[in-house]
């Protein structure tokens, strides 16, 4: 039974991750579409073993968002829309009860991009850290 | 082979059966603990869990507006609320200062701002 719920709950998990990108990338276009200057493309990717958390799915544990600017985003521009991300403790919330345990954001162009640990944005206690 | 040697061969054969049952007994009974602990953490695990969904989601319209408009909103309040530009009406450097606060706390949820420029207008009485 206890078998059964896992398997359950893995499932589940792994809809509501692909739920939430969707409508992230949704709301993104929409975004786009209204004038905003870069389209932002949030996706599944392998994210970084050493921001491991109790909460984390044992495979693709990054949330990556992308910016298709056409051009190579600065260092500060991609602070700011990673501190707007971290600065929702709603969403990184959400975002740790759902497996993952790196934000990442990057362009489309160049190599560079920043990456965080969710969980010490998470506020979560202490009961989480130090698994 | 006599008698003796034979008893002798039994007992030595009994005290090492004797010693493999009580090792089988310690990793039966370490295995055991460990899950019950694994079982208590995921239970504590679940809990935090159920917490956090009943809290509900965001919506991602929203996120869009913190990422693109958040920042122009508060660069623009901050200097239209700024407690120095209300020298001399200590009522109103008050109210400019707890606004102030809550600008800065909140420089990034478009939201908030808004509505604290609302209150900006309405209390300041200054044109944003």
């Amino acid at each position: 039974m206890n078998v059964w719920n896992k398997i359950l709950g893995w499932f589940s998990d792994r809809s509501e991750r692909l739920k939430l990108v969707k409508s992230f990338n949704m709301a993104a276009n929409m975004s786009f579409i209204s004038g905003d200057p870069t389209i932002l493309r949030a996706c599944i990717s392998k994210g970084n073993r050493n921001y491991k958390h109790q909460f984390s799915s044992l495979f693709n544990t990054g949330f990556r968002i992308e910016a298709l600017s056409g051009r190579s985003l600065q260092r500060d521009e991609i602070i700011d829309i990673g501190s707007v991300i971290l600065n929702n403790t709603t969403l990184v919330r959400q975002l740790v009860t759902l497996g993952f345990d790196t934000l990442q954001v990057h362009s489309n162009v160049g190599s560079y991009g920043c990456q965080w640990k969710l969980i010490d944005y998470a506020e979560i206690g202490q009961t989480l850290i130090g698994d | 082979m006599n008698t003796e040697a034979l008893t002798e061969t039994i007992v030595n054969s009994t005290n090492a059966w004797e010693y493999i049952a009580i090792i089988e007994l310690v990793i039966i009974l370490i295995l055991l603990a460990f899950v019950f602990h694994l079982k208590n953490k995921n239970n504590i695990k679940n809990k935090i869990k159920d917490t956090i969904k009943q809290q509900g989601g965001v919506d991602a319209n929203d996120v869009m507006k913190d990422i693109w408009l958040s920042k122009g909103s508060y660069d623009e309040l901050k200097k239209k609320c700024h407690p120095d530009r209300f020298v001399g009406d200590e009522n109103k450097q008050q109210i400019a200062n707890e606004i102030f606060q809550e600008i800065t706390k909140n420089k990034n949820n478009y939201q908030k701002l808004q509505e604290l420029k609302q209150r900006a207008i309405n209390e300041l009485n200054i044109n944003i």
